[in-house]
């Protein structure tokens, strides 16, 4: 760390002894504004970008980044982008870089970080899932929607066994996440610019509960239960946690969305992704949708 | 040959006589700290290694005023039996100053390589931006530069990613 000073205050009224001005903010060296930002959050510290050039050069140092990045982002970013030479870029770039959502897996999964904690989101969609009689347009049918990150949902008319299952292995860091299931009963559309829902399959949820079923490969495991409720809204319903103690191997997690008493059908039921982010996250996430 | 002090009952040998350092700043004054305390600033444990005979060490950047409260910082986070909580209730009180002050710390711990300091004067300034828009902060810590209404355009850009 340099003492060189940037060399900003320009204001006379420095001191009637003359000799050394009292250092304001915006004289002390670009390192210790750059130590300062580092304590504040991403969205601070780009506001504060343009506050003057010692600001603007401290808000790109590499530290500061570093330390808000994941610590194996180097190993998500080989897994989920095609370009390698993103590694090269400074660390604030990275980070911005893995802010947006980046589509892997032929486009069937997007991984991103939130912004605020650098913390990993990730989705899937329906179609990397495996939705029993998802085939069979008796029971189901694509609906194209730019209600989803995926343009498109799966939605249920009728069945009497429902079960989504999906499975997923990504190097998550360290922390603990939770699995969300975003489903919607009945169909949206719009008419005439509003948006409309059509209740006209929504039947048996209210009978019995659907079943979650959380494992990883490490042997955690969560089970639970709920209604799905709430027609014509997005509802991510909150299946379990899951805790990555090491982020050098890759965490392997299965996951289940099951309503399979046969004794009565279910339908008018669209289903969207399964979302998993640090349960910090998670916390706020329906209070958004 | 001296006995050793019987100041108590216990068997446990006299304490070490602790090596001092004194420091000189900027206007001249001297203050004498630990060795263990010193040894809190790279830049110090740099010099003391290097003048090994010498226990005077000028601090040519830092006033005497500056330099006492740095002095003060060092001695109480060497200190031995002081918990975390006490620790931090005093650090509290020990950067509860005006601004100026604040940045002399900060300057002064970068200078001088001492993280705790560093870090405790950094978060505080941080307390005081969090929440507060870019105008408010040249306000109150009274910036009066500023990046040209061209730079300005490019760091709209470069950082616009943070708020889609």
């Amino acid at each position: 760390m340099g003492s060189s000073f940037s060399g900003f205050s320009s204001d006379s009224d420095a001191d009637g002894d003359g000799a050394l001005a009292k250092p304001r903010l915006g004289d002390i060296p670009e390192s210790c504004v750059a130590a300062v930002l580092m304590h504040l959050d991403p969205t601070q510290i780009c506001s504060l970008a343009r506050l003057n050039r010692a600001f603007r050069g401290a808000s790109s140092a590499d530290f500061i980044w570093e330390a808000k990045l994941p610590e194996n982002y180097g190993t998500i970013v080989e897994k989920v982008l095609d370009e390698p030479k993103v590694l090269n870029l400074g660390k604030k770039e990275i980070y911005a870089r893995l802010c947006r959502p980046n589509s892997f897996d032929g486009g069937t999964k997007e991984v991103w970080l939130d912004k605020r904690t650098g913390g990993v989101c990730l989705s899937i969609s329906f179609k990397a899932l495996m939705i029993t009689g998802i085939d069979d347009r008796r029971y189901w049918n694509h609906i194209s929607t730019e209600e989803s990150r995926f343009h498109s949902v799966a939605y249920l008319q009728q069945i009497w066994w429902f079960e989504v299952d999906g499975e997923l292995e990504f190097p998550f860091p360290t922390g603990t996440y939770s699995v969300f299931f975003r489903v919607q009963l009945g169909k949206s559309t719009k008419r005439l610019g509003r948006r409309v829902c059509n209740p006209e399959h929504v039947h048996g949820w209210d009978i019995k509960p659907v079943h979650f079923q959380l494992t990883t490969s490490d042997g955690q495991r969560v089970a639970s239960h709920c209604h799905v409720d709430n027609p014509g809204n997005w509802i991510h319903y909150h299946m379990g946690d899951f805790v990555v103690g090491k982020s050098d191997t890759s965490t392997k997690i299965n996951f289940s969305m099951t309503q399979i008493d046969c004794t009565h059908t279910k339908g008018g039921l669209c289903v969207d992704c399964v979302l998993i982010c640090p349960s910090s996250v998670g916390k706020l996430i329906n209070s958004l949708s | 040959m001296s006995s050793p002090p019987s100041a108590s009952a216990s068997s446990s040998p006299p304490p070490c006589p602790k090596k001092m350092i004194t420091l000189r700043s900027s206007d001249g004054a001297t203050f004498e700290i630990e060795e263990t305390a010193a040894l809190q600033s790279k830049t110090l444990e740099n010099m003391i290694h290097e003048n090994c005979a010498s226990t005077l060490i000028p601090v040519p950047n830092i006033t005497g005023e500056v330099l006492a409260r740095v002095v003060e910082f060092c001695s109480k986070h060497a200190e031995a039996g002081v918990d975390d909580e006490s620790l931090g209730a005093w650090d509290e009180e020990f950067v509860a100053v005006d601004h100026t002050t604040l940045f002399d710390y900060i300057r002064a711990a970068n200078f001088l390589e001492i993280p705790t300091l560093l870090d405790l004067g950094c978060q505080t300034v941080a307390d005081m931006i969090k929440g507060k828009t870019p105008d408010e902060i040249k306000k109150t810590f009274k910036i009066t530069t500023a990046c040209t209404p061209e730079e300005e355009e490019e760091v709209r850009g470069e950082n616009q990613w943070a708020f889609e």
